[in-house]
């Protein structure tokens, strides 16, 4: 069976790098191994040894039987309706206007078609383990949010709303078309667009059936992965972090680990207290001791931090050093996760 | 009567744009301006840097001359009906508000510009003298941005219509709107920001957004022939890391050209203490 870890947290918190490296350290003991990410920095690729990351998995050289892919949402949402839809539904639903729309900000659509990606992986057997950077949208919750929205739209909870009467036949469309009330809101708002929106709806709804089977399907590989969250010692990163762990325990999902990214030394905190010995130079000694002060005040903050949120939600905490520039060789990128030792701990 | 500025403070995710949205509020109520800031993808991101418990979607003083409010969604749906799309008297409200909730989900354009109908409506009271939008990061902002013409090329005729037409002026008045993006001196901040202010200039979505570069280290005065001097352990590894972060800083600070530097804060813990600090050096932007 496939192990799937799904690494979320706060944008800006390194989320693509460490998956890359989880993945990396993974491979490393031997197992095939998939890290499917999202937008890529160019360092990244350029770590990874390979020009850019494409739809398809590419193999990376000298990482063992390691390989990554890159999501295309509008690709991923195309695909999803040809495999889906009536061909003649599909081919309105692409055409329709609202539909490239709904794939590019239905706040959910990239996550909804990141969780299709990572089914479709898992279902092809072909990898030992998957790791899945998810898209930054509802600070990564969405991606856990998103088989359930992306039924909900479908399943025609938003239709029924609109005509204010169970789910109706496409014969029906005209029949409330007809109404008075959409009739003034159309007028009100200057268009047919609420009837065109209504026949979108209706046709996207045609793949109601199968959609919220898969949407199941997805959920359930999410329940049965390891969830791992990414956060940095920075204000917005830590609310994140606290936001997700609440919303997850109502979604049914414990997270296993906390990877603290950026971490500076704890040996930094005593540090800062002894007097400095063996610099001769006081001008060197003042300002190489004003800078250690400055970063311990910072490793006290981080430290705090990291205390707080893993007393707070029982998991354990693995520092992730902070490095500059970011990792620019395959083994920098092994060197970030293999002290913490979290790949052997979680047995990933 | 003197205009309202209107100043929307965007940036890529995690590089403290809630805080210098924060700060510059702040700023500008601290100067004796009458100010509103304005969360508007209601995260509480802004409520935790203005000190403040919870906003509402009615505008709360929250220091003086301060007020500050979030986005509801649903209020904001009602109000636009009501106070913008003038429906007529007896219209059955909540049906055609039912309605526009659908369209808002699905329909390109309808749920941004509910949302940045909302500020620019407030900046035209006369009420403010800065509306300060914490708006959402860069992807998202552009939408925003782009969403009166996108509504124009959808709707032919009608209130909205004309609605979006006068938004989209606004928008592009630099005499009344300014652009604000927060970046921190790191390759995708300064990339995407680099890309998000082409594309504005590009398809002529606002006037030319100004940079504020957020996080960025006070020189230490350390060199690196220094390093050899300090032996081993914490003073080395101190000094290693400030002068890589100095290097990798002013590499990436120089590839942006910016109008605002605001310094990391080493040891501050709440988000109110770190705009507060950040309100110290801002300077007013504009």
């Amino acid at each position: 069976m496939t192990s799937t870890v799904v690494v979320t947290g706060a944008g800006g918190v390194g989320k693509t790098t460490l998956s890359a490296a989880l993945g990396a350290a993974i491979s490393l003991r031997g197992a095939s191994t998939l890290v499917l990410t999202i937008d890529p920095a160019k360092r990244l690729a350029d770590a990874l040894g390979i020009q850019e990351l494409a739809d398809t998995p590419i193999r990376i050289q000298g990482a063992g039987d390691m390989w990554a892919a890159m999501l295309d949402a509008s690709a991923s949402w195309e695909a999803i309706i040809h495999r889906y839809a009536d061909p003649e539904v599909g081919r309105r639903l692409l055409a329709n206007r609202y539909f490239q729309a709904l794939a590019d900000r239905f706040p959910a659509a990239q996550s909804y078609a990141a969780g299709e990606r990572m089914a479709e992986y898992i279902e092809t057997k072909r990898f030992d383990a998957i790791v899945v950077d998810t898209p930054p949208s509802g600070g990564g919750i969405d991606f856990y949010r998103a088989p359930a929205m992306a039924n909900d739209l479908i399943s025609g909870k938003l239709l029924r709303w609109l005509t204010g009467s169970n789910l109706p036949g496409r014969g029906l469309i005209y029949r409330f078309t007809a109404k008075p009330m959409l009739r003034l809101a159309d007028a009100v708002l200057g268009g047919p667009m609420l009837s065109e929106v209504t026949d979108f709806l209706l046709d996207l709804r045609t793949m109601h059936d199968t959609i919220s089977v898969r949407s199941r399907t997805i959920e359930s590989y999410l329940r049965q992965a390891t969830t791992i969250v990414a956060t940095t010692a920075d204000p917005t990163p830590i609310h994140e972090t606290r936001r997700f762990f609440s919303e997850l325990e109502g979604i049914d999902i414990e997270p296993r680990a906390i990877l603290f990214n950026r971490k500076l030394p704890h040996s930094w905190l005593e540090a800062a207290e002894y007097p400095i010995r063996g610099v001769d130079d006081p001008a060197i000694r003042a300002r190489a001791k004003a800078n250690l002060r400055s970063w311990a005040s910072e490793a006290r903050r981080q430290s705090d931090a990291a205390d707080e949120i893993s007393a707070r939600y029982h998991v354990p905490v693995y520092p992730v050093p902070w490095t500059t520039p970011p990792p620019q060789t395959l083994d920098a990128l092994r060197s970030l996760v293999k002290d913490s030792r979290i790949v052997e701990d979680l047995g990933l | 009567m003197p205009l309202t500025r209107l100043v929307l403070v965007s940036g890529k995710g995690g590089t403290g744009k809630s805080a210098v949205a924060a700060a510059t509020a702040l700023d500008f109520a601290r100067r004796g301006h009458r100010v509103l800031a304005i969360d508007m993808l209601g995260q509480a991101g802004l409520a935790a840097h203005l000190r403040s418990s919870k906003l509402q979607y009615a505008p709360t003083e929250v220091r003086p001359g301060l007020f500050a409010m979030t986005m509801s969604r649903s209020d904001a749906l009602d109000e636009y009906l009501k106070v913008q799309l003038h429906v007529p008297h007896g219209a059955p409200t909540r049906q055609i508000s039912a309605a526009l909730a659908v369209l808002a989900d699905t329909a390109p354009g309808v749920r941004e510009i509910i949302s940045i109908g909302k500020p620019i409506a407030e900046a035209r009271t006369g009420k403010w003298d800065v509306v300060v939008v914490d708006a959402p990061s860069l992807g998202q902002f552009q939408s925003y941005l782009r969403a009166p013409r996108i509504i124009a090329e959808l709707v032919p005729t009608g209130n909205v219509r004309r609605l979006a037409r006068r938004l989209e002026e606004i928008l592009l008045d630099g005499h009344v709107t300014s652009i604000q993006l927060v970046a921190t001196p790191a390759e995708l901040p300064i990339l995407e920001t680099t890309e998000a202010i082409a594309s504005i200039k590009d398809d002529k979505l606002g006037p030319k957004p100004m940079v504020a570069l957020n996080r960025v280290l006070t020189e230490s005065g350390m060199a690196e022939p220094d390093l050899g001097l300090l032996g081993s352990g914490p003073l080395l590894e101190a000094a290693r890391l400030q002068l890589d972060l100095e290097t990798e800083q002013s590499r990436w600070a120089n590839a942006l050209e910016h109008s605002v530097t605001l310094p990391y804060l080493f040891g501050v813990f709440t988000p109110g203490e770190v705009a507060e600090q950040l309100a110290d050096r801002i300077g007013s932007p504009l």
